[in-house]
């Protein structure tokens, strides 16, 4: 670089600062208004885009697939191009050459011209290596496949492109229009996958994350009745159990009851967490931690805890919005409906036992479906007849079925609530009606009759 | 009264100067493409504020990370807004720098005599994605925990030094508490106060060569 | 160039960055107030009605202290604080339930029996039986906790009041 060219530079600054403008205020008010559009649009995506809430962290959860931030998916993408042992040169190598090229760029740009047209290379590189980048990024995120994203990329930048390159027959407003063309492009593609992708993530079941302590309470109340009630009781009480030993021989251990004021004034939250994860196996308890073969996760036993924490401790304070029953009550009159009612009794007193995997004559209660038609003594309800195996077994009269003596349920001895046998006696009677909506028509047609 | 105030404080602190050599310049004429520079550090300080509220609450370790950040969401009256500004920002700010930077070339403003504003702005550039990867575990879930182990596993492949830089980086074999209070620490003191630094030399380097202008066909 | 007309554009650009400014600081500002006090306007509830112990356990004629424990959210944490007090009764009929807090520093007071008061073992304050302040900085009588039998169980009312703010 010679002192020629420097004057030249300087000289050539020095007239468009006379045909400029200034600071203050010709361009601040740009500034000023790109700013605030900033400031609204975070305040915007702050109240209605929010931050999507993760599961609390589980180291033991080797399922799981990391995402790094959007802005470094590009590079993760692109360590799949690479094979094991060379992963190294994609993963640090080539980066760090990027780097390095674009921390000194002035030096080995040589190129004393500034006009677009007398740098193609080097626009067209950064070009190359920036649609790359995109291409990656979206690629990694969305649905659209390589060959697509690359084919449509090539599309934008060859307008654009074409759109650049100044050719003298060509107009400014036609190589303008281009340029909103290849922009709007751009933004299209890249909005479409979004929203391809956003579509898809939406099948995907994902983890129900609790935010307050009435949502762990509820959540740890449903694991409960999942998980726990076999052996522990719909409401701690205990009970017994059979547990096989290792030379086959059955042996029947008692359960004893855990929502008494001892256990809970003796074992603090971190105590019931590990009990839960990783069980108590000489006393007949299976470890239910993911890390331990069982089925739950760090959150689930923290959900399960905080709902034992706060039903059974007497120090505890309740909060306020804390829903005490999740099986809503029966107005006189009204028909119950299998979603609304009799699916939140047998959640919570049931489907412990009778869902899958468990000994249970092969009845699931899980469903509408298989409530009525499943099981080995199936049917064991039917509409309308009070003789049904499920109203007498809950009523505590064991009954004769084709598999032989059907004990009565539940099987620790302690009978449902009144007022829940009452609710599956009303369903039976009025036809046993899946939704609220068909629950609903029937309440309003029995005052006919 | 208030001309008393403004000439005395002006006596001392030289506002006019600072308005003329500051404020009152000129410079070539500018497009839309030249506000972005400003919106990086409008974001900047909006990262920082956001920052700054909320470790109020924020507690950087494995045991309350999560705890408090769910009780900044759902439990403090506009935490959810603050911790919003503070997330989103990230991303914006990425973006901004991202596309600052590319304007940047395209109108070869990195040329004589730019070359230092250049340099410090590619720094202020990687030390702006520091940030986001720094900042990315503090919340401690399991998206930022996964995130963590896989990205600092990516330095931990160079051959050699490989496993040397992955412990130095999780300050010790796991992702633990070890790593999130080094993220931490870099995230709201380290880094920051290299970016002020640079963004302090950038700015007076371009008070000192004035902005660039757009090359026009003789250039 | 016409003078006057850059300056009205200078003033321009000053009115709405103040403007634009303020609307900014306005829209984080009250936020941002609101997010830093918001613990102090939190109001506690915690009101419950907590067992001490059967009634025939406590003699007549002489205070007998008791404690229990209450467990507090407080933020994401739970802090479990033990709480203590003394149920006198000076009659069959007649009972009285005090906080063992002192009034002055919240120091936890002890009977004294052959001294016939409480003393708190902070500063040496000293009340009689009944939680009036006989000597020493207490600015006024120990808290009262509201009690009830049921089923020959003292049942107590949490928090403890103020002296003066008990019913009946």
């Amino acid at each position: 670089m010679n002192e020629e060219y420097k004057n030249k530079v300087n000289k050539k600054y020095e007239k468009n600062l006379q045909k400029g403008e200034r600071f203050w205020p010709d361009s601040i008010y740009k500034d000023l208004l790109i700013s605030f559009a900033i400031f609204i649009l975070l305040i915007g995506l702050a109240s209605f885009v929010g931050v999507h809430p993760e599961p609390k962290v589980d180291p033991t959860d080797a399922t799981y697939v990391p995402r790094p931030e959007w802005y470094f998916l590009f590079l993760f993408e692109f360590l799949k191009y690479f094979p094991g042992e060379l992963e190294w040169v994609g993963a640090t190598v080539i980066p760090g050459i990027l780097v390095a090229a674009l921390l000194l760029l002035p030096f080995y740009d040589k190129n004393p011209y500034r006009f677009y047209t007398k740098r193609t290379f080097a626009l067209g590189l950064m070009s190359f290596i920036v649609g790359g980048m995109v291409t990656l990024t979206i690629k990694a995120a969305t649905v659209i496949t390589g060959p697509m994203a690359l084919a449509l990329f090539a599309l934008v930048w060859g307008t654009l492109f074409f759109a650049l390159h100044k050719r003298p027959e060509q107009k400014t407003a036609t190589r303008k229009s281009l340029l909103w063309l290849a922009t709007i492009g751009i933004f299209a593609i890249i909005g479409t996958a979004y929203v391809q992708t956003a579509a898809l993530a939406g099948d995907e079941e994902e983890a129900v994350v609790a935010n307050t302590i009435a949502e762990k309470m509820a959540l740890g109340q449903d694991l409960y009745s999942l998980q726990c009630v076999e052996c522990h009781g719909a409401d701690g009480e205990g009970g017994t159990i059979t547990v096989t030993a290792a030379d086959g021989t059955e042996e029947l251990l008692p359960v004893k009851a855990i929502n008494t004021k001892d256990e809970m004034y003796t074992r603090n939250d971190e105590t019931l967490y590990n009990i839960i994860a990783y069980g108590q196996p000489s006393l007949g308890m299976t470890p239910f931690g993911g890390a331990y073969g069982g089925e739950l996760s760090t959150s689930e036993i923290e959900y399960i805890v905080t709902y034992l924490r706060y039903t059974w401790d007497d120090r505890a304070e309740v909060p306020a919005d804390a829903v005490s029953s999740s099986i809503p009550a029966l107005a006189e009159g009204e028909v119950p409906s299998y979603e609304v009612h009799i699916s939140a009794v047998t959640k919570r007193y049931c489907v412990s036992c009778h869902r899958e995997g468990k000994e249970n004559n092969n009845y699931i209660m899980d469903n509408y479906e298989d409530l009525l038609n499943g099981g080995d003594n199936a049917p064991n309800i039917v509409a309308g007849d009070m003789n049904s195996i499920l109203l007498q077994v809950i009523q505590g009269n064991e009954v004769n079925g084709q598999t032989g003596l059907i004990h009565v349920m539940p099987p620790s001895g302690k009978p449902l609530k009144d007022e829940y046998i009452d609710m599956f006696i009303r369903w039976v009677e009025a036809g046993m009606p899946n939704t609220a909506a068909d629950a609903a028509a029937l309440s309003t047609a029995a005052p006919a009759e | 009264m208030w001309k008393n105030i403004y000439d005395w404080l002006d006596e001392r602190l030289g506002l006019q100067s600072l308005y003329e050599n500051l404020l009152d310049r000129p410079e070539p004429h500018g497009t839309w493409w030249n506000t972005l520079g400003s919106a990086s550090l409008f974001l900047f300080v909006m990262q920082a504020l956001t920052g700054i509220f909320l470790t109020v609450y924020y507690t950087p370790s494995p045991d309350h990370a999560y705890d408090s950040i769910q009780y900044i969401m759902n439990g403090v009256a506009f935490g959810w807004l603050i911790r919003g500004m503070h997330h989103w920002g990230a991303t914006l700010m990425v973006l901004v720098v991202f596309i600052h930077m590319l304007r940047v070339f395209f109108s070869a403003s990195y040329k004589y005599p730019r070359e230092l504003t250049w340099m410090v702005g590619v720094m202020l550039f990687l030390l702006t994605l520091g940030m986001g990867f720094t900042g990315y575990l503090l919340p401690f879930n399991q998206r930022s925990y996964w995130a963590t182990v896989v990205g600092t596993n990516i330095a931990g492949v160079v051959p050699g030094v490989g496993p040397f830089i992955l412990k130095a980086l999780r300050g010790g074999t796991d992702v633990s508490a070890l790593t999130l209070s080094r993220f931490f620490s870099a995230h709201i003191w380290m880094l920051p106060a290299a970016l002020a630094g640079l963004i302090g030399a950038h700015l007076y380097l371009i008070m000192r060569h004035g902005e660039s202008a757009y090359p026009d066909a003789d250039d | 160039m016409a003078s006057s007309n850059r300056i009205s554009r200078r003033n321009f650009v000053a009115l709405m960055s103040a403007a634009l400014g303020s609307i900014m600081g306005v829209v984080m500002g009250i936020p941002i107030v609101g997010y830093l006090i918001d613990p102090a306007l939190k109001t506690e509830s915690g009101e419950a009605w907590i067992p001490i112990g059967l009634l025939e356990d406590f003699p007549i004629g002489t205070p007998k202290s008791f404690s229990f424990t209450r467990s507090h959210v407080n933020g994401w944490e739970k802090t479990v604080n033990s709480y203590g007090g003394f149920v006198v009764r000076k009659s069959e009929t007649q009972l009285l339930v005090l906080s063992s807090r002192c009034t002055h520093l919240s120091c936890s007071v002890n009977w004294e029996e052959a001294r016939n008061e409480y003393v708190c073992p902070c500063h040496n304050a000293q009340f009689s039986m009944e939680g009036e302040v006989l000597g020493g900085p207490p600015p006024y009588p120990l808290d009262r906790y509201e009690a009830n039998v049921e089923d020959g169980t003292i049942m107590i009312r949490f928090p403890a009041v103020r002296f003066d703010e008990v019913e009946g």
